[in-house]
């Protein structure tokens, strides 16, 4: 019989605890160098900026841009995808195209977004976009292609055609594909928005943290450090979830729940 | 049905680039016509590419970027996979440190630049370490995710063969993750190209993202499209090179466990 996990795991968590105060009593000490503040002034930092919206109002500024840029990339994606996996003419018009755009690290292109659009939200959105537009695009077509073609044969037969067929034989099947894209686009979303602050932003966290980091305070900067993981963490831990509940029915999800 | 679809998508490798023909002559004409700074002509841009990179600039620009690239990287993969499968191979080991690692996987990398530059100031090493400290990440919890899904009969096996605890990690345990380590040394490959642009981007002083941000900053708008061109085609590369090496490497084990598919 397999022991009964515990939901939370309590020694990797208080491990991390025993890490923190390790760090602090080092920090304190003098064993480190200055550029290290001891963990709890990084805390206070963190609380003092969140409360008085130092902190708080540039997170709202990075995660308005992160979902604005998710949520067009995801539509494009996800409609050139299907268009893609369904017409063979559309998909020889694209491949190419895609084979040499593909590649092109998404942060290339902030100096040539830079040009078009300036430094503000539009400029960042417009990259996180194009980060954002590749994986989900490429899991699209796989899983509108990996459909099996006896399903819309049967389809075809009892008379379900066009959108009919996109919607109950289509997007079922490929489902679980493009979400397993989202995913990877959304971690990829979040690094590339905080990328662009940190290069090129007039705000949000990553624009913050370079700001903290030029006038040497490093406690909110590192404050700002922590609180992008903290985000990342949850972030994914929301697509996980939701990733579960909605795409119920597949292999990946069944095994999870047995 | 069957036969008709696997046609429709494996034909056509000539039509395929109709379009990004059509597309680069309209790129053309349309500079030729508007005469914009922003948008130069696509026969400029190549003419600068050529000029540009088959040129001593090739030496002072690229060969920096993917020296640091390459040392970050090695180190990275190397460090992974030590740290990675000995973590997955013992449980408690794992579970001590899961948390950690998980919030430091979530954590972007290139928000720890900053970090490197108060530490290690803005040369090679800080561009080195901090690529290597967030392409490590991905290496490291697919090694250890791999090391610690071994199937149990292989374990069983090698301990009625009488292995020592060093061989079986060596022997059975670090094989079977292969193809998760593979997987992780990809993405990480990836993150070690964005962090090499955007390190040099903030903080250098020669290196292609430097070039590129450069390049915008004075206008010499065909050298930035050109810089680019050679990120793209430096990623593609990247990309195919590890693709082939990998099953080269891994072959036999995609041979022996999957069906072809």
């Amino acid at each position: 019989m397999k022991k009964k996990a515990s939901p939370v795991n309590l020694t990797g968590f208080g491990f991390a605890v025993v890490l923190t105060i390790v760090m602090e009593i080092c920090a304190r000490e003098g064993w480190l160098t200055s550029y290290v503040p001891p963990p709890t002034s990084i805390f206070a930092a963190m609380w003092t900026g969140l409360l008085n919206g130092d902190i708080s109002s540039q997170i709202w500024t990075t995660l308005s841009v992160y979902f604005r840029a998710l949520t067009i990339g995801s539509a494009l994606a996800i409609t050139l995808g299907i268009l893609m996996g369904t017409y063979r003419p559309v998909y020889n018009a694209f491949k190419v195209i895609i084979e040499f755009m593909r590649p092109i690290p998404s942060v290339a292109m902030i100096p040539l977004a830079i040009l078009f659009f300036g430094l503000g939200a539009t400029m960042r959105t417009v990259v996180i976009t194009y980060a954002v537009f590749w994986p989900l695009l490429i899991n699209t077509i796989y899983g509108v292609r990996a459909i099996d073609p006896q399903a819309l044969d049967v389809a075809r037969n009892f008379g379900i055609t066009g959108a009919e067929a996109l919607r109950r034989v289509t997007l079922p099947s490929a489902v679980a594909s493009i979400a397993t894209g989202f995913r990877i686009s959304a971690s990829i979303a979040l690094i590339v928005t905080v990328t662009t602050e940190l290069v090129a932003g007039n705000s949000g966290i990553g624009f913050f943290i370079s700001q903290m980091e030029q006038a040497n305070r490093l406690p909110p900067m590192y404050a700002a450090i922590i609180l992008t993981g903290i985000m990342g963490f949850i972030l994914n831990m929301i697509y996980f979830t939701l990733e579960h509940k909605i795409v119920f029915w597949t292999p990946a999800a069944r095994e999870q729940t047995t | 049905m069957t036969e008709f679809r696997k046609k429709h998508f494996t034909r056509g490798n000539f039509s395929g680039f109709i379009t990004p023909v059509i597309a680069l002559c309209l790129w053309e004409i349309i500079a030729r016509i508007e005469h914009t700074v922003y948008i130069p002509p696509v026969s400029q841009i190549f003419a600068t590419f050529f000029h540009e990179w088959f040129s001593p600039t090739f030496h002072q620009q690229a060969v920096p970027s993917l020296y640091r690239m390459a040392n970050g990287y090695v180190f990275a993969t190397v460090v992974g996979i030590t740290i990675g499968t000995l973590i997955g191979a013992y449980k408690p080991v794992y579970k001590l440190l899961d948390p950690v690692l998980q919030f430091l996987r979530a954590t972007p990398p290139t928000a720890i630049i900053p970090v490197g530059i108060l530490l290690i100031g803005i040369g090679d090493q800080m561009k080195i370490v901090v690529i290597a400290f967030g392409a490590m990440w991905p290496i490291v919890l697919n090694a250890a995710d791999g090391a610690r899904l071994v199937p149990f009969e292989r374990l069983e096996t090698a301990r009625v063969f009488g292995l020592t605890k060093f061989e079986t990690l060596w022997r059975v345990i670090l094989p079977s993750a292969s193809p998760m380590i593979a997987a992780g040394m990809r993405t990480g490959l990836s993150i070690s190209l964005i962090l090499i642009v955007v390190s040099e981007m903030i903080g250098s002083t020669d290196g292609l993202g430097y070039y590129i941000l450069q390049a915008q900053r004075t206008f010499a708008i065909p050298e930035m499209y050109g810089g680019i061109v050679l990120l793209a085609i430096l990623g593609y590369t990247l990309n195919m090179g590890f693709l082939q090496l990998e099953q080269r490497v891994l072959g036999w084990h995609y041979g022996a466990t999957t069906r072809p598919v």
